[in-house]
């Protein structure tokens, strides 16, 4: 058995050996992610950690948010060693409420990986039934190509899409966008979503990902989670396109949006 | 006899508890297999393997299981060390791999210490129990 290189030219050189070592990769996929593996590329991240600004602007796609996320997934940094600085970073007084988002972001990461340690077989299957006046079987099982291609009637949502196979990255807002538009505006499978997720963002996470589907979808959660384009336009601009002439299907009051992606009964 | 420690993706750490048991070697084994089960693009896979560069293990690539079988067998190691995971795939392999080797399961440092609870569906339960060690030093540990 032959050790393999742990020295390259230049990362080309490794990006070329990880195909070499990986045949059952797409020769179409071509994108890697400008985020760098290895613990000194989570620990320059770590030190930049501002606590207080995240949990004022964290909802915003411009918020000041960690991108600890891949080195957390991997195991590079754990979530001691956040909460422990973020704990030095609180404010002097010892008052914990404005830190508490960000160290509540961190329990989400242990609280999804104790339900996956208890219940490996939820990962993959509807917990609950959908709470939309469908059934499993009303939800398509695959991921509709003007999806994957980034081509749907929506400009933020091809943007997100864009963004998250070129860069293998997207704010945790994106992501609830994303997700509830493929699970409720276009009736497809959490799972089929979920996957899409999984091969393309770097942190990607069984049990964060596939349980924050099902959280979406309302197979693990109380009622379905959607949203209008006011709430886009409000968090997500600028930096997606959030005109309404160009998401269309986004536009309206929650109650006329919800009349219309849950015509058999929406939930209270 | 010896020690063999096999780190897997979900731990990918000089610092881990796992490299202060006595060993032997400590390798990683690329399984492009496992990595397509996992549904993990070129992306994922060019991250983890710029996080092994730096490292102290051996990648080998092939089939987890057979790759470790041999290493171990190779090494005359009677015991495989690898940190905890709630990885199913990864756990599959542990017990596999239990059936010729005494199989030690080394768990990294806890965010709260906090036992499990039974039954846990909704964030918010726990987060009431974890609350008071989440703002801790150490997870109350």
């Amino acid at each position: 058995m032959e050790v393999q290189p742990k020295t390259f030219a230049d990362r080309d050189a490794l990006i070329a050996h990880v195909r070499a070592l990986s045949p059952s990769l797409s020769p179409e996929e071509t994108f890697v992610s400008d985020t760098k593996g290895g613990r000194d590329a989570g620990q320059a991240l770590l030190q930049n950690i501002d606590p207080i600004a995240y949990g004022r602007s964290r909802d915003y796609l411009g918020g000041a948010v960690s991108y600890l996320s891949p080195y957390i997934r991997h195991g590079l940094i754990t979530l001691n060693e956040a909460r422990n600085l973020a704990l030095e970073r609180g404010p002097e007084d010892g008052d914990a409420k404005p830190i508490e988002k960000f160290i509540q972001e961190l329990a989400w990461r242990d609280f999804w990986q104790r339900v996956y340690q208890q219940n490996p077989d939820w990962i993959w299957h509807d917990i609950e039934d959908y709470k939309t006046g469908f059934t499993a079987e009303d939800y398509a099982d695959t991921l509709p190509d003007d999806i994957r291609q980034a081509q749907t009637d929506c400009a933020a949502i091809n943007y997100f899409i864009t963004s998250l196979q070129t860069t293998g990255y997207l704010h945790n807002h994106a992501r609830m966008y994303l997700a509830a538009y493929i699970v409720h505006w276009r009736r497809v499978k959490w799972q089929a979503g979920a996957r899409f997720f999984l091969a393309h963002l770097l942190d990607g996470d069984p049990a964060s990902n596939n349980l924050s589907f099902q959280w979406v979808a309302s197979t693990f959660s109380n009622k379905p989670y959607f949203f209008n384009l006011e709430n886009l336009q409000k968090y997500a601009h600028p930096q997606a396109p959030c005109d309404a002439a160009s998401n269309q299907p986004l536009s309206g009051s929650y109650e006329a949006l919800a009349e219309k992606l849950f015509p058999y009964g929406e939930p209270a | 006899m010896s020690a063999l420690i096999w780190l897997h993706e979900d731990a990918l750490r000089a610092a881990h508890p796992v490299f202060a048991e006595p060993h032997e070697r400590a390798v990683f084994i690329w399984d492009d297999a496992y990595m397509a089960a996992m549904d993990y693009g070129l992306k994922r896979r060019v991250f983890l393997y710029e996080s092994l560069l730096e490292l102290p293990v051996e990648i080998y690539a092939g089939d987890t299981i057979e790759t470790l079988e041999a290493l171990a067998r190779a090494a005359q190691a009677s015991c495989l060390i690898s940190p905890h995971t709630p990885n199913p795939r990864l756990n599959h392999i542990m017990e596999a791999l239990s059936e010729t080797l005494r199989v030690q399961r080394i768990a990294d440092d806890a965010f709260v210490d906090l036992p499990p609870q039974e039954g846990l569906r909704r964030f918010f339960k726990y987060w009431n129990k974890a609350k008071k060690l989440a703002f801790t030093r150490d997870g109350g540990a």
